[in-house]
C-alpha cells in the first residue's frame, strides 16, 4: 500500500501515516488497498482521506468461495475459502433450515433436496460490506471531533472530506481534487 | 496504637519524620515479623495483599528505620521495591472514551503509574474531541480535582493541542500533559509537559515507547514530590494513612466488597462508602483526642453518592480553628 501524506505539521503527517497503517492492518484492510492520499490541515480544520482499493468491490456468492456437485438428490460442497465459511453456512441454514445442511467436516457440507444452481447463486457477501468496512476503517482514523463529513465513492475509490465547520463548497471541492488525483488515468 | 501517639505528638511539636514509602515483595514466610516490625518502628501498612504463598505489602516508615527495614525484608527472602507514587491517587484524562483515544495510550500510562504504585483512574470527557468544539463541565473538573494529580492525553496536532487549553486551565491539582508534538505557551498551565506520544492504535511496546512511558512516570513522581514537600512546610494534622487503620476497624468498611474501600490520597482518603449512611459515624471518630469531623473536611464526592472524601487540615489550620474557639 502507498500512502501519501501532505499536511501543515510535519509531527502530525508522520504520526497519522502510522496511524493510519496501523489501523488498517489491524481491520484486516491494508491488503485490500492500493494507495491512499491523506491531507491533514489541523489550522482550519480540514482533514482529507482518499482511499482507492485494489479490486472493485463486489458481491461474492457461494460459487466463488466454494467447489460444487450433486449426488442423486443432495448437494455437496467443499468450501475452498474459509473466510467465507461462517456466511456460507449460515446462508445455507436461512435457505434451507438445519436439519437439511450437514457440516460433515471443517470444510466440507452436504444439502438435502437441493438444487445445485440456486444454491451457487446465493450471495454471502455484498460490495456494500465492503466498502462499509472501509469506510469505518477511514472514520477511525479521522479524528475523533472533526463531525462534518462529506464523502464521495466511485467504483474503487472512497474519499472522506471531514471538518468541523460547514461542508462548504470548497472543502467539497478540495475533495473533489484529492479524488481524482488518486484516480489518476485508471479505469475504477 | 503508642507508636502512633508518639508520631502524633511530634507531629504537632512541629518535629516532623520524614516518611518513605517501600514495598516488600516476598514470600508468606515470616511475614508476620515484618509487620510487627513495622508496627515497632511507628509505621503503617498501605496494602496488603496475599495472593497464594506471595505477599506484597507497601508501606510507609520512618525514613531513620529504612535501612533496618530494608535488611529485614531481605533476611525473611523478599526484596524491596521502589514505589514511589504508593499512597496517590492519579486520574488519566483522554478527550473522549471513544476508540480513537482508548485505550492505547492512556491504558498504558495507567499502567505504567501502577508499577510505580498509584492507584489509577482512566477517564474520559464526555465532550472533550474537537478542536472548536472541545468543552469539560464543571462536574468534569470537580472530579478530577479529588484526585492528587491529572495527567491529560492529547493528540498529534501542535494547533489542536493548543487550542485545547481550556481543558486543564481551571484544573487545581497538578496537571501533566502528555502530547505528541511539543506546544507552546501552555508552560504555566501545566505542571509538566511531555510530547513525543499523541493518539496510537497500539501497546507502546517498543523500547523507545517503554522509556517514554518511564519518563512519564519519572515526571509525575518529581510533580508528586513537589507536592509532598508543600505539604511539609505546613504537615497535616494526622498522616492520611493513621486515618486508614483507624477505619478499617470501621464496619461498613470492613463489609464493603469493593477492590479497595479506602485510597490513600497525599493529603487525605477516598472512602468507597455511602457518605449520607455513614458521615455522622465517620466525623464523630475520634483522632488523638479530636472528632475527625474536627480536623478533616468530609465531602461526598462528586463521582456519584456511593463515595466520600475526607481531606485531613493541616496542624496551622487546627491551631487557627483553635485559637478562634479560645478567643470568642
Amino acid at each position: 500500500m502507498d500512502v501519501i501524506v501532505t499536511g501543515t505539521e510535519n509531527y502530525g503527517n508522520e504520526a497519522y501515516k502510522k496511524l493510519f497503517e496501523d489501523v488498517m492492518s489491524e481491520m484486516g484492510k491494508a491488503v485490500s488497498l492500493e494507495k491512499a492520499i491523506i491531507v491533514l490541515d489541523p489550522e482550519q480544520p480540514l482533514f482529507i482521506f482518499s482511499v482507492m482499493l485494489r479490486n472493485r468491490p463486489e458481491s461474492k456468492k457461494i460459487a466463488d468461495a466454494v467447489s460444487i456437485r450433486t449426488e442423486g438428490s443432495e448437494v455437496h460442497i467443499t468450501i475452498s475459502d474459509e473466510n467465507y465459511a461462517p456466511e456460507i453456512l449460515s446462508a445455507l441454514w436461512k435457505a434451507y433450515g438445519r436439519d437439511r445442511v450437514d457440516q460433515q467436516t471443517r470444510f466440507d457440507i452436504k444439502i438435502d433436496n437441493a438444487d445445485e444452481e440456486t444454491i451457487a447463486n446465493i450471495e454471502i457477501a455484498s460490495g456494500e460490506d465492503s466498502k462499509r468496512e472501509i469506510l469505518g476503517a477511514l472514520w477511525r482514523t479521522i479524528p475523533e471531533g472533526i463531525k462534518a463529513r462529506h464523502n464521495i465513492s466511485e467504483g474503487r475509490v472512497i474519499t472522506i472530506a471531514a471538518t468541523e465547520e460547514i461542508v462548504t463548497q470548497h472543502v467539497k471541492d478540495e475533495a473533489l481534487r484529492i479524488h481524482n488525483e488518486i484516480k489518476g488515468d485508471a479505469d475504477v | 496504637m503508642l507508636k502512633m501517639r508518639r508520631y502524633a505528638y511530634t507531629t504537632r511539636s512541629k518535629v516532623m519524620r520524614m516518611y518513605e514509602v517501600m514495598m516488600y515483595d516476598g514470600g508468606i514466610y515470616r511475614s508476620n515479623e515484618l509487620l510487627e516490625m513495622i508496627e515497632d518502628v511507628g509505621g503503617v501498612v498501605i496494602q496488603k495483599t496475599r495472593s497464594a504463598q506471595m505477599f506484597n505489602v507497601t508501606m510507609s516508615i520512618p525514613g531513620e528505620d529504612k535501612e533496618a527495614m530494608e535488611k529485614m525484608c531481605t533476611d525473611i527472602g523478599g526484596m524491596v521495591r521502589s514505589v514511589p507514587l504508593a499512597g496517590t491517587e492519579i486520574a488519566i484524562v483522554g478527550p473522549t472514551l471513544g476508540r480513537h483515544h482508548m485505550p492505547h495510550p492512556i491504558c498504558d500510562i495507567a499502567e505504567i503509574l501502577r508499577e510505580s504504585g498509584s492507584i489509577t483512574v482512566v477517564m474520559g470527557l464526555a465532550r472533550g474531541r474537537g478542536k472548536a468544539t472541545s468543552q469539560i463541565s464543571m462536574q468534569e473538573i470537580d472530579i478530577i480535582n479529588e484526585y492528587d494529580a491529572a495527567i491529560f492525553m492529547l493528540g498529534n496536532f501542535k494547533s489542536c493541542v493548543e487550542a485545547k487549553s481550556h481543558l486543564f486551565d481551571k484544573i487545581s491539582i497538578p496537571v501533566i500533559l502528555v502530547t505528541g508534538p511539543m506546544p507552546e505557551g501552555l508552560d504555566d498551565l501545566c505542571e509538566a509537559i511531555i510530547p513525543g506520544v499523541g493518539r496510537k492504535s497500539e501497546r507502546m511496546r517498543t523500547p523507545e515507547e517503554r522509556k517514554k512511558l518511564d519518563d512519564i512516570a519519572e515526571k509525575v513522581d518529581d510533580v508528586v514530590r513537589i507536592k509532598r514537600k508543600m505539604l511539609e512546610e505546613d504537615p497535616l494534622f494526622v498522616h492520611p494513612a493513621e486515618i486508614k487503620q483507624l477505619l478499617e476497624e470501621y464496619e461498613p468498611i470492613k463489609e464493603s466488597l469493593r477492590p479497595a474501600p479506602i485510597v490513600l490520597h497525599l493529603d487525605g482518603l477516598r472512602l468507597k462508602i455511602p457518605m449520607k449512611d455513614n458521615a455522622d459515624a465517620i466525623s464523630n471518630m475520634t483522632v488523638y483526642g479530636r472528632r475527625l469531623g474536627d480536623i478533616a473536611r468530609i465531602s461526598e464526592s462528586r463521582i456519584n453518592d456511593s463515595s466520600m472524601m475526607i481531606r485531613i487540615m493541616t496542624l496551622s489550620e487546627v491551631n487557627d480553628i483553635d485559637s478562634a474557639k479560645k478567643s470568642a
